[in-house]
């Protein structure tokens, strides 16, 4: 199969900047013709010798120079660290494999998460996504769901607001087969942006929220199975969310990100106000969710 | 290899003993209530026939390995008057070769053409065997279409697999006859039907009858002792074509050649409609119980196929998709 396009020179990613252009840079990388889409084919492991006892904290080449163009030479703590990440170890469906997020220090404004960056090393774009938090979240803890392409460590880094640096990973393997063919249903909503509170509010409290975008999310990677042409990259680039007019987080995401991409999150409400999600798409799309707190 | 080759030599009687086995009691049972009894389920790899002029090859119960060097999907033929038409053609171009060599050893006809009943690995690669002899390859339009869009990307998968040798010869094939509709195959000189009701298991799975046998060649739609697949599925598609399958009388089903393990009867057809009944309800609850996607795979259990192959990795794979689907679904609304 011939690839999408030609592999560039993987680019570099400027240190702590968060560039609104970050996301299609991330896409042009690596041009791997494995279908992100479908989580394709793994079972790698389970014949042809890669490594099946690698740990999770264990390093990878791509992160090794990934690490290096996002953070240069700068210490990154991964005992005792401040985030930790949970994911299967072995992912049921390598398509939407969940990971949660769950960082052990509260968000005040004297100490906080500044940013986290998520990471699939196999990935042909590694940089899944990069969030910029605020104190507003309450605390940091994220779930969502991502792509895995083959065995591979899914890892977090979070920047605190002193400018720490603190990772923690997970080895994920995926079981394989043959992808599933693309989802094309539902092709007059896509960008439909809906927001849930799980749990109720909770007034001056960190409230669980969940934003999710119907959307295709499409790598570029994937062939139409009726044209047998490929399907043009279509991917959410931004969710923003703010609550009563106040910027709560602001997420940079790419097509490692799944299908229908879905965040829970953290907010905390002072009062009645309106919770928003603004989506942008790599086609130009702009999407709104609302959902009025009380 | 010599290890490799002992192994062969004796897990296979084994597998085939146990078979004899399992066997013997299953027809015990359908005998006392007046079915025609099975006959025993073959050892894989060899011609075995269902009805006359009707053969399986099996394949091997297993998961995907080196050790069965991929060939984990059944196959067959039928024989006419004018010569054979193949159903499915294995994993590799050697697993065609050998598939080839079954035909040859039970009759001299001539191979007239090659049905690929659905696009899954383990019944595509071996038509470049097929191809080689000049056989012509019939295939529904959109399984061929789904094969051109994906199955490169499969081979190579294979190749890291089952290793370079194994898959030596193998590449994705050009079909020569996609057709849209259900329809006659008779080109053997015997009435055959190729049975296609839509998406269904897969956009493009078909299903081979035997007017003469009533022998089904089930494909993609049916998988016996093996958790079928729903990745490439429309569920009520799915549903429709097997109410329609039972509902077939001119001929009655008798014997049903599912895509995965032993020949079977037409109750099979309600087995695999149970699976997916409880897939499905199972996944609607879970919704509704607002379940972490993370826990789907462990919270959707189905005890009563919990024995059969691929529980631990293709339905804990089909509890999560039927999940997003659904929610996906609820999205939508």
């Amino acid at each position: 199969m011939k690839q999408a396009k030609a592999p560039l020179p993987s680019n570099t990613l400027p240190a702590n900047t968060r560039s609104s252009s970050l996301a299609p840079s991330m896409a042009r990388r690596g041009l791997v013709a494995c279908g992100l889409a479908s989580g394709c084919a793994p079972l790698l492991a389970a014949v042809g010798g890669l490594p099946t006892s690698v740990a999770h904290t264990d390093s990878s080449p791509e992160w090794d120079r990934l690490r290096g163009k996002l953070f240069a030479d700068r210490p990154i703590v991964t005992a005792d660290a401040k985030v930790q990440v949970q994911a299967p170890l072995r992912a049921a469906y390598g398509a939407s494999v969940p990971l949660r997020i769950t960082s052990r220090i509260a968000q005040s404004p004297a100490l906080f998460v500044k940013r986290m960056y998520v990471v699939v090393d196999k990935n042909p774009s590694m940089l899944a996504a990069v969030l910029d938090l605020t104190p507003e979240i309450g605390q940091a803890d994220f779930e969502t769901r991502l792509r895995v392409d083959e065995y591979s460590h899914v890892r977090v880094v979070s920047e605190l607001s002193n400018g720490e640096l603190h990772m923690d990973a997970r080895y994920v393997k995926t079981s394989g087969g043959c992808s599933a063919p693309p989802n094309r249903s539902s092709p007059n909503l896509i960008g439909k942006t809906v927001l849930k509170l799980p749990a109720g509010v909770a007034m001056n409290a960190p409230t669980t929220a969940d934003v999710t975008v119907l959307h295709p999310n499409d790598t570029g990677f994937e062939l139409n199975n009726q044209t047998v042409m490929f399907i043009p990259p279509h991917f959410v680039r931004s969710i923003r969310v703010s609550y009563a007019g106040q910027r709560i987080f602001d997420a940079e995401l790419d097509f490692s990100v799944s299908e229908n991409p879905t965040w829970r999150f953290n907010f905390v409400p002072h009062g009645p106000g309106l919770l928003k999600a603004e989506v942008e798409d790599s086609k130009e799309g702009h999407y709104v969710g609302e959902l009025a707190v009380a | 290899m010599t290890g490799l080759l002992f192994w062969q030599l004796s897990a296979g009687p084994a597998r085939w003993l146990r078979g004899v086995v399992v066997t013997i009691t299953a027809t015990m049972l359908v005998a006392c209530a007046g079915v025609p009894a099975s006959p025993p389920d073959p050892p894989p790899g060899r011609a075995a026939e269902v009805a006359p002029g009707v053969y399986v090859v099996r394949g091997v119960d297993a998961p995907l390995s080196t050790d069965n060097a991929g060939r984990v999907g059944n196959a067959g033929f039928i024989v006419g008057p004018a010569g054979v038409l193949a159903i499915d053609s294995g994993t590799s171009y050697r697993h065609g070769r050998q598939l080839l060599d079954e035909i040859a050893r039970v009759t001299a006809l001539p191979v007239r053409g090659l049905l690929i009943t659905h696009t899954r690995q383990e019944f595509l690669f071996g038509a470049t065997a097929f191809r080689e002899r000049g056989i012509p390859i019939y295939m529904q339009q959109r399984a061929a279409r789904l094969m051109a869009a994906r199955c490169e990307r499969c081979l190579r998968t294979l190749n890291e697999q089952l290793g370079a040798d194994e898959m030596r010869g193998s590449a994705v094939i050009r079909v020569d006859h996609e057709f849209e509709t259900a329809q006659a195959l008779d080109i053997t000189g015997r009435s055959v039907r190729v049975l296609y009701w839509g998406h269904s298991s897969g956009p493009g799975d078909v299903a081979v009858l035997d007017v003469a046998s009533g022998v089904l060649f089930a494909g993609g739609l049916l998988d016996q002792g093996h958790v079928p697949d729903v990745q490439d599925s429309d569920l009520p598609g799915w549903h429709a074509a097997l109410q329609a399958l039972h509902a077939l009388r001119d001929p009655p089903l008798q014997r049903i050649v599912p895509g995965h393990g032993p020949v079977s009867g037409p109750q099979l057809i309600a087995t695999v409609q149970r699976y997916l009944a409880q897939l499905q309800s199972g996944a609607a609850k879970l919704l509704q119980q607002a379940a972490s996607l993370r826990d789907v795979p462990d919270l959707l259990e189905l005890p009563e196929f919990k024995d059969w192959q691929n529980y631990d990795n293709t339905h804990r794979r089909n509890a999560s998709v039927m999940f997003l689907r659904l929610e996906q679904a609820q999205l939508a609304q």
